[in-house]
C-alpha cells in the first residue's frame, strides 16, 4: 500500500517537473553559458542544471547534449544541439529530440490520486522524435533574437486511445504529436541584460499539428533572472498559454520560477 | 540598460500577473449566484392556455446509461465513447419526446467533462426535443481532477423548459461535513437550482431542481434539506407556488429497507463485521436518516402520495447502484404547494430498464393548473 502510494507521488511530481521544465527551460544570456533556448552551445564541459529544466552538458565545442535526470528513468529523453558554420553574423544550430514517454504515462495511468491517466487503458509503447534548426543573432551587447522551427514525428507500436489525452496547459501541447502523429513547433526569443546581475527573457512558441481537430496552441513566457555568477542564477516570472484542447480553447497564466546551478569540469590542456 | 526604478516597476508587474494567474483549478462558487441560460437553437411557440402541466425529474447519470462507472457502481469505465454519449442522449431524448412532459428536472448533466466526450448535455437536449429554454448551476465545476484519470469535470443541476425561464439562481448547500480539506476542495458542491417560469395562468411561478449529497455519513444531508425548507417556506409565505423535483438522495419515511450496504458491496468490500471500518458502505445506510423526508410530506403535496408508496414500495422504487440490477429504492421526488391531479404519477420502471437509460429512472405527475393553494 505504502509502495502505491510512493509511486502515485513520483507520479504527481514527475508532472510538476514536466510542468515546469517546460515553464523554466531557457536562461537569459548573451553568452554560451546559460545558453539553453540559443543557437550557442555551452563551453566544452559545462554542464547546468536546475530544479525543474534538465541536464545540459557541452561535449565539444559542435555538441552539446541535454536530458530530463529524473524523468529518464521513466521517460527516458535525450536531445542534441549541434553547432553549425556561422551564416554571416547569424548563429546557427540544430536541435535533434527523442522521448520515449510509455513507462511515465502508464505510472499516471491509475486509479485513485494521482490517476491522470483514465485505468482503463494501456498505453502503447511509442517514441517521438524532433529535429529543429535554431538562428540567433546579437542585437547591440546587450540583447541577443532567438528564431527556431521544427519538425516532430512519433512513431506508435499499438493504438493511442485518444480519450488518453491530459488536457492541461503545457502537457497538452507536448504530447498531441503522438495523437496526430506529427506536428511543427517555432519560436522567438528575445532575451538581454537589464542592469548589473538582472537579465530578461521573452519568448513565444506555437505548436501546430495540421489536420488535428486540436491543431494550434501558443505559449509566451516572460522571465527576469538574477545571474549572481556562472555558477547560480534564479529565474521568476510567467507563462502564458493558449492550446485548443479537446473541449475547446482556454487561456492559462501560470507562475514560472526556477533555480539553477552550473560548473566547469577541468579541461586537459 | 534600464535602471532601478524600471527594474522594480518590471518586477511588480510579474508580480501581479503571478497573483492574476492563480486561477483556482476548483469553482467553489457564492452562496448565491446567477445560474447559466440556455436557449434552444429552434424556439417552438409554447401554448398559452393550459389546464394542466407534467413535471418529470430524472438524474440522467450524465448520459452514461446502466455503463459500470467506476465512481457508482462498482464499475471500471471512466471516460466514455463520444458516440455512445451521443446514443444515450438521443435514447433519453427519444423518452422524454415520447411522455411530453412540460418543465423536466434533471440531475448529473454534463457540458464540459471529459468523460463525457466535453459535449454540452444541455445544449443537445434543448435542441433534440421541444423544450425551448435551459438553465444550469454547476455542482462539480474543476479543470482538471488528478484522480482516477477524470480530468476535467463540470456537471450539475438542469431544468429544460417550454416556457420562458426569466430567473435562475443558483443556491449552494452546506459541504459535507465528514471529509479532509483536500477531499473537500476537489469534490463537488451540490446546489439547489431555483427559476421562475413564466408558466401561462399561475402567477409567481417557481421550479426547483435538488440534487443532495449521495454519500455523507453525518448530517449533512440534514443541512441541506433544511436549507431547501428555509427556500420553499419564504416562497410559501410569499404566496409563490413553486413545484421542487429532484434526486434527494433520501429514501421515504417508513421504507421497509433502509440498510444497502450488502446490495451495494463490491467485490472485496465487507460492511456490518466487528472489524470492519467503516462499518456501512457510504451511500447505502439510510437507517438514521429514515424520517429526515418526513418534513416534507407534511408540508408539500408529494407527487407519490406517501400511503401509495407504504402500501407497495417496489412499484416506485427509483434507483439503484447495481449496473445490472432491478431498482430498490426510492430517491427521486416531485413535491408541490399547488395540488397534484390524483393518480397521475408515474415511475417510468419498465421503460427505462429496458432502453438502460440511467441508473435512476423518471418520475412524473400532472398538476392542475389555476387551483392554486
Amino acid at each position: 500500500m505504502a509502495n502505491k502510494n510512493i509511486l502515485r507521488y513520483i507520479g504527481i511530481l514527475l508532472i510538476l517537473i514536466g510542468m515546469n521544465s517546460a515553464l523554466v527551460s531557457d536562461e537569459i544570456s548573451a553568452n554560451q553559458s546559460w545558453s539553453s533556448g540559443t543557437a550557442y552551445l555551452l563551453p566544452v564541459k559545462r554542464y547546468e542544471i536546475g530544479i525543474f529544466q534538465p541536464l545540459r552538458y557541452g561535449l565539444s565545442e559542435t555538441r552539446e547534449i541535454s536530458l530530463h535526470p529524473i524523468f529518464a528513468f521513466v521517460s527516458p529523453n535525450l536531445n542534441l544541439k549541434l553547432a553549425h558554420d556561422k551564416i554571416g553574423n547569424l548563429q546557427f544550430a540544430s536541435d535533434h529530440g527523442i522521448i520515449y514517454p510509455t513507462i511515465l504515462m502508464n505510472l499516471i495511468s491509475r486509479e485513485g490520486t494521482g490517476g491522470i491517466i483514465s485505468p482503463e487503458f494501456e498505453i502503447p509503447h511509442m517514441i517521438s522524435i524532433y529535429n529543429g534548426v535554431i538562428l540567433s543573432k546579437p542585437l547591440g551587447n546587450y540583447h541577443l533574437i532567438t528564431v527556431k522551427v521544427g519538425f516532430n514525428f512519433a512513431i506508435k507500436f499499438g493504438e493511442l486511445d485518444k480519450r488518453t489525452t491530459i488536457d492541461l496547459p503545457l502537457v497538452f501541447p507536448r504530447l498531441n504529436v503522438f495523437y496526430n502523429s506529427y506536428g511543427f513547433r517555432g519560436g522567438c526569443d528575445l532575451k538581454g541584460k537589464i542592469f548589473k546581475k538582472w537579465y530578461y527573457l521573452a519568448d513565444i512558441d506555437i505548436f501546430y499539428f495540421p489536420g488535428a481537430d486540436e491543431d494550434f496552441a501558443f505559449e509566451h513566457k516572460g522571465l527576469i533572472q538574477w545571474n549572481k555568477s556562472k555558477k547560480f542564477q534564479l529565474c521568476f516570472g510567467y507563462k502564458l498559454s493558449y492550446c485548443n484542447y479537446p473541449f475547446g480553447s482556454q487561456w492559462h497564466l501560470l507562475p514560472a520560477f526556477d533555480i539553477q546551478f552550473a560548473k566547469q569540469l577541468k579541461t586537459k590542456k | 540598460m534600464v535602471n532601478c526604478k524600471g527594474i522594480a516597476l518590471i518586477s511588480f508587474a510579474i508580480l501581479g500577473l503571478m497573483i492574476y494567474s492563480c486561477d483556482p483549478l476548483v469553482n467553489k462558487f457564492d452562496d448565491v449566484e446567477d445560474a447559466e441560460m440556455y436557449t434552444a437553437k429552434n424556439i417552438e411557440t409554447p401554448p398559452n392556455n393550459i389546464d394542466t402541466l407534467i413535471f418529470m425529474t430524472w438524474n440522467i447519470r450524465f448520459g452514461v446509461a446502466r455503463l459500470p462507472w467506476f465512481g457508482d457502481c462498482c464499475g471500471n469505465k471512466v471516460i466514455v465513447e463520444k458516440s455512445d454519449v451521443h446514443q444515450n442522449l438521443e435514447n433519453i431524448a427519444n423518452f422524454i419526446n415520447e411522455v411530453r412532459p412540460d418543465i423536466i428536472f434533471m440531475q448529473e448533466v454534463d457540458i464540459e467533462s471529459k468523460r463525457t466526450a466535453y459535449i454540452d448535455e444541455v445544449q443537445w437536449l434543448l435542441d433534440n426535443t421541444y423544450f425551448n429554454y435551459g438553465c444550469y448551476a454547476s455542482m462539480w465545476d474543476a479543470q482538471f481532477v488528478p484522480s482516477d484519470g477524470l480530468g476535467r469535470i463540470n456537471t450539475g443541476n438542469a431544468i429544460l423548459s417550454r416556457w420562458k425561464i426569466e430567473e435562475a439562481e443558483r443556491i449552494q448547500l452546506p459541504l459535507r461535513g465528514d471529509q479532509d480539506a483536500l477531499t473537500e476542495y476537489f469534490y463537488l458542491r451540490r446546489n439547489l437550482l431555483k427559476t421562475k417560469i413564466a408558466v401561462p395562468g399561475i402567477n409567481d411561478f417557481y421550479a426547483l431542481d435538488i440534487h443532495m449529497s449521495a454519500f455523507s455519513t453525518d448530517d449533512t444531508k440534514q443541512r441541506q434539506l433544511d436549507r431547501v425548507i428555509e427556500e420553499l417556506e419564504t416562497l410559501d409565505n410569499t404566496n409563490c407556488q413553486f413545484v421542487i423535483g429532484g434526486d434527494f438522495n433520501l429514501i421515504p419515511p417508513g421504507s421497509d429497507s433502509t440498510d444497502f450496504c450488502d446490495e451495494d458491496k463490491c467485490a472485496g468490500e465487507s460492511f456490518h463485521g466487528p472489524n470492519d471500518d467503516p462499518m456501512h458502505k457510504e451511500g447505502s445506510y439510510f437507517t438514521p436518516e429514515i424520517d429526515w423526508l418526513q418534513v416534507m410530506y407534511y408540508n408539500y403535496s408529494p407527487a407519490v402520495p406517501h400511503p401509495d408508496y407504504l402500501s407497495d414500495q417496489e412499484h416506485y422504487f427509483t434507483h439503484t447502484p447495481e449496473w445490472d440490477g432491478f431498482w430498490n429504492r426510492k430517491l427521486d421526488y416531485l413535491f408541490t404547494n399547488m395540488s397534484w391531479i390524483t393518480g397521475t404519477d408515474s415511475t417510468y420502471q419498465d421503460i427505462t430498464v429496458q432502453n438502460s437509460l440511467s441508473d435512476h429512472v423518471a418520475v412524473s405527475a400532472k398538476l392542475e393548473v389555476g387551483n392554486g393553494k
